[in-house]
């Protein structure tokens, strides 16, 4: 308790320092005084008694130090005077102060602001209780080969393992799909996860208000109540307080309200489902399952999706033993011709951030680099500053400062400048989360929940410190192992100069090192996404696309009419040409695959291909080329046995042979046959970046719903709202999503390639800059260094340009040196990015030459102004100086 | 021989010195401890301003300041109540050192 009000009172101290000396001064000279008075009293003469008085008090300087020493926090007491000291003399060279600033300012911030994204997205734990228990359950088959997600456990599949698993504390399973949510005077698609009555609890998620999904209401007849998110309630319900009072209209049913759920809660978003519909992102209704016996037997349809969370001390290897133990039995309950049903558990953390954690790494990575050339720069300025300081710090040493006192003064210096970096990055870094929003590829959860909280200042100001350290423990090293009386002694700066350039050359090569190794980085990925661009996608990239599917409203036939009607509607505006429906549009992440054989062709098992229903404008309107025989027509009103494959499909299986009149299994019956009538262009289906698989096309002469595409001379704006108030005037409670183009569609499949490639080539475009001030400095720093040493070279008789070469020499060989050791660097570095390149190698050699030629270029242009500098010195006036 | 402070012992001294004679100035406390020590103490007076200064900053004692009887202005000590249970605390542990120190001092003879 004392200890600690004494060192309140040493802080106080701090502040009230003036007043505890003028009180110390006042006490001494009254304890003088009075000593003084009791030698009078004793017969001195009162000059007398003060010399005695001060010989009994003993050294007053001394009492008052440790006074002082005694009073005060001493280490705090010389940081102040360190601080008070650095600020002015920073205050006194403001260009020095203000290049140091902003060049360690843009690393930091660089860093602060991608650090900011890896927080949000690897950090920061996900809202589901202890997330790290949570696994997807997947039931794959081997013979398809498709990725694992694909396959979640089929219903009967999932109740079984539910009721016979030990693993698990909670078992959900849950749906994904889109609705129509009408409010009076519009409509619109709203994601919709229907989810069974473990959900909630299984994702240890409570709702902010109400109550969440039951059981009991997981039971058909129960199962019309909704849990909404908090942004719905918001943007909806104007955050409403009697929200539980209220219903909502969805697909023409009505669901009371029964609970919100807290901001943060939207699982499961897009991003986290294989063919998760990439309108919408993230989950705002949650609606009862409420499976009907009859599904809930059903064990032939993997379509559910499955999450549990382990109980506490079981691992996911003991989990996924224990559900394949499980599945062999299941399997043999399985449909015989299918069989080979296997289970996966997987890590629901890992599933979730998996796919963008090393894009995050890689670009703190970047980040890093970037941050360790802004330290080479600000180490350099400190360094030619030191130097031309070595009169000062000779002074203080000289008057008796420590050598330990005088690297703490200059890495308190140093110290200042990283924090006001420090500060000034932080800014930076929001401005850059301002712009983050627009940046968004749309696939990385929680990107947009980056935010400048504890964690990341706390980050900052580490890396603010520790960047301080790093390029101030550099020139103080170097002061101090300076002489400085011989210094003084000589009263010469130019002696010292030496050994600092040797030290601030190899900075600048380990800079340019450091600036080829992002640049060819940059480079690969800005090559891969020019591959991208011109991938060629098989379809116009003009063609309007939108998706519309009927509620529950209509009945069958109804649906049937709802679409002729539109199409003629459609077909009739002024400038549309094509109106075509497909069941699954290319790039709109839906899908849906058929096993098939093909007739005189050695048929596998689980042979699959990408099923598609289309209507026979569907072709023209996408843009795509026939390539043989002929497309759907009107005539072939719904017939069932013909077929169109996409080139693909024909070279595999149609190798060596005419695939016009070949028979493929029919889709709706597979011991019939349909006739190839067509071969049809290949298109990008699922990514840009994969190669097309084989397609099946049926003729869909009773389009009921899906994606309807539209070919026409009209801007892609005016055309949309030109169907949209067409499908109002056809049903005014109809909801619509997005009209796109199929343009608009890729540039969306580019997203993440364009975010990463942009920020990786604005790091390495800020570390090029860096890299070329840092280079320039130097170049400046040692050609203001060397006047007098080109002034008598002048004398001699050296021409201008000779001066000139020197510099540039100089600049060629740090340049020359820092090119061979990055391209090396880099060598190794592009195995890290192999897995972002796209139609490149990581030694691609146009990057590598592009990169020596713009870091060439850039670095001579950089050193021929202080080249030019020297040329123009005269040497009369040099030789004259100093 | 004038003999050293030992190395702790002058708050304690002080803080007697406060308690038995109530609030001192710094020259009253160090005639006082020169005077008690029959001038055995080498003691500059200015030596105890550090003492002052920790004990006034744990809060044992405060300082005011005042006039003398001959109206000199002077910074007065006035010990507290947690100067009061510090000074018992430290006598005790005084005590007891120096009854250790005494009967190793005893067994050594």
């Amino acid at each position: 308790m004392a200890r600690w009000r004494r060192i309140i009172a040493k802080l106080r101290g701090l502040v009230a320092n003036k007043r505890a000396e003028e009180d110390l001064a006042r006490e001494v000279a009254s304890h003088l005084a009075l000593l003084a008075d009791d030698f009078e009293r004793r017969g001195m003469p009162p000059e007398e008694a003060r010399r005695a008085a001060r010989h009994a008090y003993g050294g007053v300087e001394q009492a008052k130090q440790a006074h002082r020493d005694e009073r005060s926090l001493q280490w705090i007491e010389q940081t102040m005077q360190d601080l008070r000291y650095g600020l002015r003399t920073l205050s006194k060279s403001p260009g020095f102060t203000i290049t140091a600033v902003l060049t360690l300012a843009l690393g930091i911030g660089a860093c602060t602001a991608i650090f900011s994204l890896v927080n949000a997205v690897l950090i920061r734990s996900l809202p589901y209780g202890d997330a790290g228990r949570l696994v997807y359950l997947y039931t794959p088959n081997p013979q398809f080969n498709v990725p694992v997600e694909v396959f979640g456990p089929a219903y009967a599949d999932y109740y079984d393992l539910k009721k016979e698993s030990t693993s698990f504390q909670d078992m959900t399973a849950f749906d994904q799909s889109v609705f129509s949510l009408t409010t009076p005077g519009s409509a619109e698609r709203v994601s919709t996860a229907r989810v069974d009555g473990d959900f909630f609890s299984t994702f240890q998620a409570s709702p902010q208000l109400g109550r969440a999904i039951a059981p009991s209401d997981d039971q058909v007849g129960h199962e019309k109540v909704a849990v909404i998110s908090h942004a719905l309630w918001q943007s909806m319900f104007a955050s409403s307080a009697d929200i539980l009072h209220r219903s909502l209209l969805l697909d023409g049913k009505t669901y009371q309200i029964i609970g919100v759920m807290p901001q943060g809660f939207e699982y499961p978003h897009f991003s986290d489902l294989p063919y998760g519909s990439a309108q919408y992102k993230t989950t705002q209704i949650w609606i009862p399952l409420a499976l009907t016996p009859h599904q809930m037997d059903d064990r032939e349809n993997a379509r559910g999706n499955a999450v549990a969370r382990l109980k506490v001390g079981v691992s996911i290897a003991q989990a996924q033993a224990e559900m394949s133990t499980l599945m062999v039995r299941l399997d043999q309950l399985h449909d015989a011709r299918v069989r080979g049903w296997a289970a996966q558990v997987e890590n629901f953390v890992d599933r979730t951030v998996g796919h963008v954690r090393a894009l995050l790494w890689l670009l703190l990575g970047a980040v890093c680099i970037v941050l360790s050339i802004a330290c080479g720069n600000a180490a350099n300025l400190l360094l030619a500053r030191a130097a031309s300081r070595m009169r000062e710090l000779g002074v203080r040493v000289a008057l008796g400062a420590g050598r330990s006192r005088i690297i703490r003064q200059l890495l308190t210096e140093s110290l200042l400048i990283g924090l006001v970096a420090g500060g000034v990055g932080i800014c930076l870094a929001y401005v850059f989360l301002r712009v983050l929003p627009h940046l968004n590829p749309g696939n990385i959860p929680r990107l947009n929940e980056a935010s400048l909280d504890t964690r990341v200042l706390f980050f900052t100001v580490a890396v603010s410190v520790l960047t301080s350290v790093i390029t101030g423990i550099l020139p103080a090293w170097a002061v101090s192992r300076i002489n400085l009386t011989d210094f003084l002694a000589t009263g010469s700066s130019r002696s010292v100069a030496g050994g600092h350039t040797r030290v601030q050359s190899t900075l600048i090569v380990v800079e340019s090192a450091l600036v080829v190794v992002l640049l060819a980085g940059a480079g690969l990925f800005i090559r891969s996404y020019i591959n991208v661009v011109s991938v060629d996608t098989g379809f116009s990239q003009s063609t309007v696309a939108m998706n519309i599917e009927l509620d529950a409203r209509y009945s069958q036939p109804q649906r049937v009419e709802f679409f002729r009607n539109l199409f003629a509607r459609v077909e009739v505006l002024p400038g549309v040409q094509k109106v075509g429906g497909i069941s699954n549009l290319p790039l709109s992440n839906s899908e849906d695959l058929r096993e098939f054989e093909v007739d005189g062709y050695p048929n596998k098992k689980g042979q699959l291909a990408e099923s598609r229903w289309a209507t026979p404008q569907y072709f023209p309107a996408m843009g795509i080329p026939l390539a043989a025989g002929r497309s759907f027509t009107q005539e072939d009103k719904s017939n069932r046995s013909i077929a169109i494959v996409n080139e693909s499909f024909a070279n595999k299986y149609f190798t060596n042979r005419n695939p016009i009149g070949g028979r493929v299994s029919r889709e709706d019956d597979h011991t019939q046959w349909s006739t190839v009538v067509g071969v049809i262009g290949d298109v990008r289906d699922s990514a840009l970046e994969k190669a097309p698989e084989p397609q099946i096309y049926n003729l869909d002469g009773d389009f009921e719903g899906g994606y309807i595409a539209v070919r026409s001379t009209l801007p892609a704006k005016s055309l949309a709202a030109t169907i949209r108030s067409a499908l109002r005037s056809i049903d005014p409670n109809l909801a619509v999503g997005d009209i796109q183009t199929m343009g608009d569609l890729e540039s969306e499949a580019r997203a993440q390639r364009r975010f990463q490639t942009s920020l990786l080539s604005v790091f390495a475009g800020i570390a090029l800059f860096l890299s070329l001030v840092g280079l320039y400095g130097l170049m400046a720093y040692s050609v203001s260094r060397r006047t007098r040493e080109v002034g008598i070279r002048m004398a001699l008789g050296a021409q201008r340009t000779d001066v000139m070469l020197l510099v540039l020499k100089k600049a060629s060989l740090l340049l020359g040196l820092g090119l061979v050791s990055g391209l090396v660097a880099s060598w190794f570095a592009t195995r890290a990015i192999q897995a972002f390149l796209f139609g490149v190698g990581r030694h691609d050699p146009i990057t590598n030459l592009s990169v020596c030629a713009l870091l060439a270029v850039s670095g001579l242009m950089a050193a021929i102004i202080p080249a030019r500098r020297s040329a123009s010195i005269d040497p009369m006036q040099a030789l004259r100086t100093e | 021989m004038p003999i050293q402070i030992l190395q702790g012992t002058l708050d304690l001294m002080i803080l007697r010195t406060l308690s038995t004679m109530g609030p001192q100035h710094a020259y009253g406390i160090a005639s006082r401890l020169q005077q008690v020590s029959e001038d055995a103490l080498n003691l500059n007076q200015g030596t105890i301003y550090p003492a002052l200064v920790r004990i006034e900053q744990h809060g044992w004692t405060r300082g005011s300041w005042g006039k003398t009887e001959n109206n000199r202005e002077a910074k007065y000590y006035t010990i507290t109540r947690a100067g009061l249970k510090a000074l018992n605390e430290e006598t005790e542990r005084w005590r007891q050192m120096a009854g250790v120190v005494e009967r190793l001092l005893a067994e050594e003879q």
